[in-house]
């Protein structure tokens, strides 16, 4: 593995035929947006094909991680019959299970199981995420841009910003985080505080010293979120 | 719905590219077709089983007229349908879509705005109506 790469490669099948390809594909996005946004890269599958040499070389300058929606695993046998060898393999209906059975194809028919199910294939690839990177040993901090293809889609991510002892503090992802809690029907007043905290503690570095701040800027970030204005941008 | 494709369906094959929002434009657009306008004459089959050479899925392109719909210029929905031998009866561009639509903000890879649905409802109209015209020829060849 070259010095150059610090970014490890997410490739989903998207498989359409099926919801567990929407999931992978949702999924996959969510790492790329929220979960892991500095230390991950994604390219279409079908560009393995129909790309060019440098898409192609995508999985020899990338620590890959392939995620499928089925045991047929069209991504990793694709990436590795046309691309090269990947450092894990991930299946939807095998972390999943049978709790796929009430999720859709399309998102216009998407419904709490189908978010619940991104979330926990997403949690998934984000922990691969951190095994590869760990595996590597230590590095540097990812450069903003990597050597090779890869596809235009890091878009920054909505944030959220709070004061926290007279700082301002930017989250990356706040509404997104602020969806999911209102999703698990967490409350908007102090008895949401603790779960507020435990689910954007998933995401962002908070000391002991800062969780009562954080506690009271989140429940406000919050009501404001849940009564239809966003957070501060 | 499976990996099998219905008997002489029109087959409607998206990119569903991952890095825009054509890809996502793409995708709803083939389930708008094969669930909603023309569910008995069409059906869909996961791209990457051709990427992966699967023979039954190389078997269905090769049997079925495909209609194509890919976000971008590179075409992998095209490309990889062809590359298997398939036949491509039509093969769409998202972005054509967007010519009478300047300035729509259709969202991004992982959601459609307004916008973003209305375009992709009226691809979705497009390919249906082709699919209907290819459904019609087939008949007749038969």
């Amino acid at each position: 593995m070259s010095a150059e790469v610090t970014k490890v490669g997410i490739i989903s099948c998207s498989g359409e035929a099926i919801p567990e390809g929407t999931i992978s594909r949702l999924a996959t996005r969510r790492v790329l947006e929220l979960l892991r946004p500095t230390t991950t890269v994604t390219l279409c599958l079908p560009l393995f094909l129909a790309g060019n040499e440098a898409e192609r070389n995508f999985a020899k300058t990338h620590p890959t991680i392939t995620i499928d929606g089925c045991e047929k695993q069209c991504a990793k046998w694709g990436t590795e019959e046309h691309s090269g060898p990947v450092s894990s393999a991930l299946v939807v209906a095998g972390i999943l299970g049978t709790q796929t059975a009430g999720c859709h194809r399309s998102s216009r028919d998407s419904s709490p199981p189908d978010k619940q199910a991104v979330w926990a294939v997403a949690e998934r690839i984000a922990a691969e995420v951190d095994s590869v990177l760990a595996e590597m040993g230590p590095r540097d901090d990812v450069a903003a841009g990597s050597s090779g293809a890869q596809c235009s889609c890091s878009s920054p991510t909505p944030g959220g910003k709070l004061t926290i002892q007279g700082a301002t503090v930017s989250l990356t992802g706040l509404p997104l985080i602020f969806e999911q809690c209102a999703e698990r029907n967490i409350s908007a007043d102090t008895s949401g505080c603790a779960a507020l905290l435990d689910a954007v503690k998933i995401y962002h570095r908070v000391l002991p010293e800062e969780e009562a701040d954080y506690r009271s800027a989140l429940l406000a970030a919050y009501q404001v979120f849940r009564s239809g204005a966003r957070p501060t941008k | 719905m499976g990996n099998e494709p219905i008997e002489n369906a029109v087959l409607v094959i998206p990119c569903s590219g991952i890095g825009k929002v054509h890809g996502l434009m793409s995708r709803e657009a083939t389930y708008l077709v094969t669930d909603e306008l023309a569910p008995k004459q069409t059906d869909t089959l996961c791209l990457a089983l051709l990427v992966k050479g699967d023979s039954e899925a190389v078997a269905a392109v090769r049997s079925h007229a495909c209609i194509t719909i890919d976000g971008c210029a590179k075409a992998c929905a095209e490309k990889n349908v062809a590359m298997a031998g398939g036949r491509v009866a039509k093969a769409f561009q998202v972005a054509e879509a967007f010519k009478n639509h300047r300035g729509a903000k259709p969202g991004s890879a992982t959601a459609l705005t307004d916008d973003g649905w209305t375009l992709t409802r009226e691809i979705a109209d497009s390919v249906a109506c082709e699919a209907a015209r290819l459904s019609a020829c087939e008949e007749v060849i038969r």
